[in-house]
């Protein structure tokens, strides 16, 4: 029975031959594909059909991969369950009560379900490694400038990074060795970390590994979590591994700072969708702003909407100072506790999700409970770091994910870590 | 201040300006579209997804807009910033792809510059706040009437993304003719930066800020307080797109406001559009509350560091500089001076020719025969910018005698402008080469020859008898001979 995991069922056949030839890749829908309807999970851009290719997809394509559809997700990506998408949600294919997590969930899912070897998603939050985390797939977010932006529709463009998800850790390396890499039509990107051979990293070799465990991340989560988390842990030291607890005290303003800064980058990045070119025909009359007005009353759904007027509203005038700039602040101290904190460790290891994954419907009510489920992702996108999670078992028949965060450009040292995992 | 208080008072009328204008790059600031548009080119095909804002492009700096901006910094001798920063002014009008527009805020390229300019006799300078790059919005066509009255509108983004520089001034001026010599100044210096194009349409697109305030309020030496500026009532005059647009905009608004204060009325608070072709100023909306743009850093661009582009960067000899070392070095006139610096082309030309060749026929050519002739025939040096050479040529058959000056002028350089032909062509064709050694050699003898009576009126002494004999040869060799050296060779044979 289908999880739902595509809102866009179609082949795009890539190169012959190449590193990726036999292998079908999914591709979230947030991530523009020449030809083939790029919808967002939005009802905004539920016709629209980009002229060009992301620069990973023409990366996928040269690498010979078999592109088979376009996976569904939250509405431009705000949500961290696929529910808030205007196709309707994605089942969890471990458990279709369940959610598949987000907001890249039907990537997860369809990776999960068999019905694509690799996917792509993006990460901005935490929707790669969420949705990897409840689907029990690994999911790699790489660090900011790795991979190209060019072509994936800007959520919270400061934030996020395209990143691959796969049932195995050196699946998703294999990926990201094709994706990673400069690219001139993202500035953002650099030469770091492009020709690093990241699948010959998965060799499950921890002996002197460093792995430090923030306290802040582990308390408050679920009981089942903490317990699969810890197990992992012993594993991962009979393997060789030393542990050791470091402290991220400006944590717990990751949350509050991290959607700040989202929701203020989406107000002016999701601003361009207006009717002008893109959206539903509305009846409006009167002046522009009264049509503007209409078409995304009637194209956004209710999550893209509240996170566009709270981001509105944290930098207007007034209001500038006190949310925005202070989001920013809190932005920098977290770095800091990051780099010292990756003084001390080769990585860092925290639960990828506090929670096991959600009931279908569950959280829809209160969006507030959503978003602190992203607390232990969020931080890492905010300090532009590396973090991958890897299934670390089941509690009550639900996958747990094992998050490993790493030095800026550090993925060789997290996949290698993540690939100890399976063993 | 009530309309009442100000009725009372002597006014002095305060200027600021935002000027916009478009920066000369092959390509547009942050893709890699041509910023040249065809005469008959089609809305909406120079463009990409980038300048057309499709969902998941990036803008990536143009370096070369940087340059230019920088050589505007060095030329209004303005501060350079250390590194570009670009934040997004996000606000929704249907010509703009994004709905932000990509622009500098806290760190601008360039600020705290100034421009002299001569206005009659008296030096003036204007102070520039700050200069700083942006994109250019796309334009929009409103179908079937003006944008209140018309059906629909529809939106063309091939200037989407064009270089803008948005240029700054203190609110130095004093009057409508200021600011004329001011435009006319900054046009003058950013063509000889090479990075403006005068002729562009939309190239130079200029807001202005005018308030009326009591002359008392201003100190002695001009300069205007802060706070009674801000109490002031001001007008933004927009739509203005040339400097001689601009002395008319501002000097019908000078005249508006001050008629309303003579009337005892308010001066009200708000932007009005300058129609030129009815040659007045129209309220677009009266107190609109102040826009608030949401300013943030655009984190798509990495800063670029440019602390050593100002001493990386060299930036022409600018107008005044080289108007006094042409009169220095080739004993111009103030006149001749200025003429032939009024662009950097003809500048560049005379200083070639002038280096070759004689530098007071230089003169003479260029700022009298060449810019003349030109401007009988409203052209301008860049009319015939790829024929520099054939008029050098032209130079050189004067300057080396080879044709006459009056048939250069009157014969060979109209003949080149109004039919296409090279110096040379004309020169062949019209038969005017100075007559060969031999010719006038020939003439001389006939001439003598035919001419025993004056020949013996020459021995008697007689000085009209040369001058009838000079007059032979003349005519006898069509006007090509040079009467000096026919002169000469005369006298020679005559006294021998
Ligand atoms: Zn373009």
């Amino acid at each position: 029975m289908s999880v739902d995991a595509f809102i866009t069922e179609e082949t795009i056949q890539g190169a012959d031959d190449g590193p990726l030839a036999d292998r079908t890749v999914a591709i979230k829908d947030n991530i523009s594909t020449a030809g083939v309807r790029t919808t967002c999970g939005s009802e905004m851009l539920a016709d629209y059909v980009p002229p060009y290719d992301a620069t990973v997809v023409e990366r996928l394509k040269r690498a010979g991969a078999t592109l088979v559809g376009k996976t569904n997700m939250d509405e431009f990506g705000m949500g961290t369950t696929t529910e808030t998408s205007a196709f309707g949600p994605t089942k969890n294919p471990v458990d279709e009560s369940r959610v598949p997590g987000g907001s890249s969930g039907g990537s997860a899912a369809a990776v999960a379900a068999g019905e694509a070897d690799v996917a792509l998603g993006s990460d901005t939050g935490g929707s790669v490694r969420c949705p990897a985390a409840f689907c029990g797939v690994v999911g790699i977010k790489p660090t900011y400038g790795l991979v190209s932006r060019y072509g994936l529709v800007a959520y919270a463009n400061s934030l996020e990074q395209i990143g691959p998800l796969a049932p195995t850790v050196e699946g998703a390396a294999e990926v990201l060795d094709v994706i990673a890499g400069p690219d001139e039509r993202d500035a953002t990107t650099r030469e770091a970390g492009a020709d690093a051979d990241y699948a010959s990293a998965a060799d499950g070799d921890v002996e002197g590994l460093s792995i430090g465990v923030p306290t802040e991340l582990i308390e408050g989560a679920d009981e089942r979590v903490i317990e699969r988390f810890e197990a992992t842990l012993d594993d991962l030291r009979a393997q060789g591994a030393e542990t050791h607890e470091v402290s991220l005290p400006s944590v717990e303003r990751a949350v509050q700072a991290y959607y700040v800064i989202a929701m203020s980058e989406a107000s002016s990045n999701l601003a361009r969708f207006d009717g002008v070119r893109y959206g539903p025909e509305t009846d409006a009359d009167g002046n522009w702003n009264d049509s503007f007005a209409q078409v995304r009353e009637e194209g956004f759904g209710d999550e893209v909407k509240r996170r566009i007027l709270l981001g509105t509203y944290a930098l207007s005038a007034g209001y500038h100072d006190k949310y925005y700039a202070k989001a920013q602040d809190a932005r920098a101290w977290l770095k800091q506790d990051f780099d010292e904190a990756l003084a001390e460790a080769d990585v860092l290891a925290s639960p990828t999700m506090p929670v096991l994954p959600f009931e279908l419907g569950e959280s829809l009510d209160d969006p507030l409970q959503m978003y602190l489920a992203d607390a232990n992702t969020v931080p890492v996108n905010l300090a532009n770091l590396p973090a991958v999670s890897v299934p670390a078992g089941r509690a009550d028949g639900l996958p747990v994910g094992f998050q490993l965060i790493g030095s800026a450009f550090g993925e060789r040292e997290i996949i290698r870590a993540a690939s100890a995992v399976e063993n | 201040m009530t309309a009442q208080a100000l009725q009372q008072r002597d006014l002095a009328v305060v200027i600021g300006l935002e000027v916009h204008v478009q920066l000369e790059t092959d390509t547009k600031i942050f893709c890699g579209c041509s910023t040249e548009s065809a005469d008959d080119e089609a809305p909406n095909t120079r463009t990409c997804p980038v300048c057309l804002g499709l969902p998941g492009a990036l803008p990536v700096l143009n370096e070369a807009a940087v340059e230019a901006a920088v050589k505007v910094g060095k030329a209004l001798d303005a501060d350079i910033a250390e590194e570009t920063r670009f934040h997004r002014k996000n606000y929704y009008y249907p010509d703009l792809p994004k709905n932000f527009q990509i622009t500098q805020y806290d760190a601008p390229i360039c600020a705290d510059g100034a421009l002299e300019v001569s206005v009659e006799d008296d030096r003036r300078e204007i102070g520039i706040g700050r200069a700083h790059l942006e994109e250019d919005p796309g334009s929009l066509q409103h179908e079937g009437g003006s944008i209140e009255t018309a059906d629909h509108t529809l939106v063309d983004y091939n200037r989407a993304g064009t270089p803008l520089m948005e240029i700054v001034t203190e609110p130095d001026f004093r009057g409508p003719g200021e600011v004329r010599a001011f435009l006319a100044k900054l046009e003058e210096v950013l063509e000889y930066l090479g990075v403006f194009d005068a002729s562009r349409d939309g190239s130079l697109r200029i807001d202005a800020n005018i308030s009326l305030m009591p002359a008392d309020e201003m100190a002695d030496d001009g300069s205007v307080d802060e706070a009674a500026l801000e109490a002031a009532n001001r007008t933004e005059v927009k739509n203005i797109s040339s400097h001689k647009g601009a002395e008319k905009a501002l000097a019908y608004e000078v005249t508006r406001q001050k008629n309303a204060v003579e009337r005892g009325r308010e001066i009200e608070q708000e932007t009005r559009h300058w129609d030129e072709s009815r040659g007045i100023t129209v309220s677009m909306r009266s107190k609109e509350e102040e826009k608030d743009y949401r300013y943030f850093r655009e984190a798509d661009l990495p800063p670029l560091q440019v602390a050593d582009w100002k001493e990386r960067i060299p930036i022409p000899e600018l107008p005044d500089a080289r108007r006094e070392r042409f009169r220095e070095a080739y004993g111009l006139d103030a006149e001749a001076a200025a003429k032939l610096t009024s662009t950097k082309e003809v500048a560049d030309f005379f200083e070639d020719v002038a280096d070759r060749f004689d530098a007071g026929l230089a003169a003479t050519w260029v700022a009298d025969d060449l810019l003349g002739e030109l401007n009988y025939r409203d052209m301008t040096i860049t009319d015939v910018s790829g024929r520099l050479d054939e008029f050098a040529r032209l130079i050189e058959l004067v300057d080396t005698d080879e044709i006459t000056e009056k048939n250069a002028r009157e014969v060979v350089l109209r003949t080149m402008l109004d039919e296409g032909h090279t110096p040379e062509e004309v020169v062949e064709r019209e038969g005017l080469g100075k007559a060969g050694d031999d010719a006038v050699a020939a003439a001389v003898e006939a001439a003598i020859e035919e001419n025993p009576d004056a020949v013996e009126d020459y021995h008697d002494g007689e000085g009209g008898a040369l001058n009838f004999l000079v007059g032979q040869v003349m005519s006898k060799t069509g006007g090509s001979a040079d009467p000096g050296t026919v002169n000469g060779l005369l006298r020679e044979r005559l006294d021998e």
